[in-house]
């Protein structure tokens, strides 16, 4: 059996405010195996999106370690997370987070331009048809030349979907990915991602939306830095 | 990243932005125009009076009473004489110095200077013979007083052109009286036009017998004695000699200096040299405002792009890339300005040149690199710090940054 994709041990984060510390995350320990569908939900605060960037190498945790791939990412130096993050893993945000001067295809080519300090192979062609082929997988064909202004909110989030896939990640992160969009964008890009996920691409996704979330392969409830249900792997609550 | 890449990035991020960009580069040219412009400017002057020095012939040597320590100073030493100069000094030195082809006293006054009607104000030297040979002078009308005329202290005169001109007009002059200072004088020549020379336009000057000057104005000294070395390369044996004969009637003490051409020239280009680095350091600090104005601005960008900075790191840029990215968009803004600037001096410096001919400020070569290096200098100088502060933005902050 292959080895996990992320599995962390008694994970903690403590933001300091003044006087006052915060324990977003109160020792979780977590197994994501490869393929899942993770869905985790949980009031604001509860520390879901908290989890979600130190899964995804944004932030660190204060105390306790986190196995990407069974290698311990403790250690790494900010360069090395930098090129996990850009080979290894895709994201998308509630905002979508698109560069606003740039088109389409500029924007989903951008994390390649990083590639190529990684692997000397690289080349703007290359990484043209590269971003080329993302946005057809997302359904963005015919939209590569169009700016973000030019676009809708549903079509602004499938170029953000784009732009993480286009380094063909192992795990994709979406922070709140529908939180911009009506309902029925809402599960159009819902039901891309369980496409991108049929085709192998392990997926944490963070949402409020009790509904979407019960669509994922597994359901994990926050609740004060804590994990208050987990309806799968090794923590299985329900 | 690739370099293609990021001037693609500073390009975009620029011409979003073009006012802004043309504002902040038009410090740059300022500073690169002002260093360039000052520089030459500096250069031009000191080739300006230089050729002045040469027109001189480079075989003069002069000897003031006084002694300096430095041996190449160009200022003539004040009050330090233990004794006077005299003409019997001169007379020494026309008996003995084998290396000399002319020696002459120089009394310096300034007297009135009046015929007929017209009256003006002039400067008088008190010269013998042999000083036209020294100046490389030439009369164009008439003749130099001889060595007669001048031994004996005749009142005879030979006028500059530009006196000529103020007293006379269209006359001739020769054989009419001039007073000076109510002592009449007989014109016996007019010198060719010559202009300025060591700071004294000749044209304005009158020339009378030393005897005849030392009489007019009262006195028994020389301001100077100006002398000729036979050949140039004679011209270190001359100044040896100059000095063992002075030294010599004045019991072995050098209370004078001889300062000969070469080492006027050589004081004087140290002293122009100077002047233009401290015009080029004074532009300098036009360019520093230039820099702070780059940096101002990187520092805007940088706060208005946090969010892109987020986005960027969060899909695999490294410190570095990001710091990359905002150091060439600095030090692109810097040298399309310091270009510009350099552009903008060449084409003011050879415009003056067409009107101004005489006076050639077109920048020296040299220049072009060094402008272009401190252009760079002051982009990467100036751009590091933004560039910092944006490459050590925490990528979470800048994702929620809005």
């Amino acid at each position: 059996m292959s080895s996990p994709v992320v599995q962390t041990e008694a994970l903690n984060r403590i933001f300091v405010r003044g006087d006052e510390e915060i324990r977003a995350l109160d020792s979780i320990s977590l197994t994501i195996e490869p393929g899942e569908f993770v869905a985790i939900t949980g009031s604001s605060g509860s520390g879901k999106s908290t989890l979600m960037y130190i899964l995804g190498l944004i932030d660190r945790q204060t105390s306790g370690s986190y196995y990407l791939q069974a290698k311990l990412t403790d250690a790494l130096s900010d360069n090395q997370r930098a090129q996990l993050r850009n080979q290894f893993m895709g994201f998308v945000f509630q905002g979508f987070h698109l560069l606003p001067k740039a088109t389409a295809l500029r924007n989903v080519a951008m994390p390649l331009v990083y590639s190529a300090s990684y692997d000397r192979g690289f080349s703007l062609g290359a990484a043209n048809e590269r971003a080329r082929a993302a946005l057809e997988r997302v359904g963005m064909a015919d939209r590569m030349t169009h700016r973000p202004n030019e676009l809708s909110g549903g079509q602004r989030q499938r170029v953000a979907i784009a732009r993480a896939l286009v380094n063909s990640p192992q795990v994709l992160f979406a922070d709140e990915p529908t939180g911009n969009l009506d309902s029925k964008r809402g599960q159009e890009i819902f039901t891309l991602f369980k496409e991108l996920n049929s085709d192998g691409v392990t997926i944490v996704l963070v949402t409020h939306d009790g509904q979407l979330a019960a669509q994922a392969t597994r359901q994990i409830v926050m609740l004060d830095g804590r994990i208050s249900s987990d309806t799968g792997g090794v923590n299985a609550t329900s | 990243m690739p370099l293609a890449e990021l001037l693609r990035l500073s390009a975009e991020s620029l011409l979003a932005h073009r006012a802004r960009a043309v504002l902040t580069m038009l410090g740059m040219i300022i500073g690169v125009f002002a260093v360039v412009v000052l520089v030459s400017l500096g250069q031009g002057a000191k080739n300006y009076i230089l050729s002045q020095f040469t027109g001189l012939g480079t075989n003069l040597i002069m000897v003031q009473p006084g002694k300096t320590d430095k041996k190449s100073s160009f200022q003539a030493p004040i009050g330090s004489a233990q004794r006077k100069m005299t003409i019997d000094d001169v007379t020494a030195l026309e008996k003995r110095a084998f290396n000399l082809e002319a020696v002459s006293g120089v009394v310096l006054g300034t007297s009135s200077i009046r015929y007929e009607e017209a009256l003006s104000n002039t400067s008088v030297f008190g010269v013998n013979d042999q000083f036209v040979h020294i100046l490389n002078m030439q009369v164009a009308d008439g003749e130099f007083f001889s060595r007669e005329e001048e031994e004996s202290g005749r009142r005879v005169i030979v006028l500059g052109q530009n006196i000529r001109k103020n007293l006379f007009g269209d006359d001739t002059p020769i054989g009419r009286s001039v007073k000076l200072n109510e002592s009449e004088f007989r014109v016996i020549g007019v010198l060719a036009a010559m202009g300025n020379k060591l700071g004294f336009n000749l044209d304005d000057v009158a020339f009378i017998p030393t005897t005849s000057a030392l009489r007019l104005f009262n006195d028994d000294k020389l301001f100077g004695i100006r002398a000729k070395a036979s050949s140039k390369s004679g011209i270190d044996d001359a100044v040896l000699e100059i000095a063992d004969i002075l030294k010599e009637r004045r019991d072995g003490e050098e209370d004078f200096t001889v300062i000969t051409q070469v080492a006027m020239m050589d004081s004087m280009t140290t002293i122009l040299n100077m002047l233009s680095y401290v015009l080029g350091g004074i532009a300098a600090i036009s360019m520093l405002v230039g820099g702070i104005g780059i940096m101002n601005i990187m520092l805007v960008t940088v706060s208005e792009r946090t969010q892109e900075i987020g986005i960027r790191r969060a899909v695999g840029a490294r410190r570095g890339d990001i710091l990359q990215q905002f150091l060439v968009e600095a030090v692109v803004l810097s040298i399309i300005g310091g270009l510009t600037g350099i552009v903008a001096a060449l084409i003011v410096t050879h415009g003056a040149y067409i009107f101004m001919p005489d006076f050639d400020m077109r920048p020296p070569f040299w220049i072009l690199g060094p402008a272009f290096a401190l252009s760079v200098g002051v982009g990467v100088i100036f751009g590091v710090w933004p560039a910092r502060k944006a490459a050590n933005i925490e990528t979470l902050e800048a994702l929620r940054y809005e």
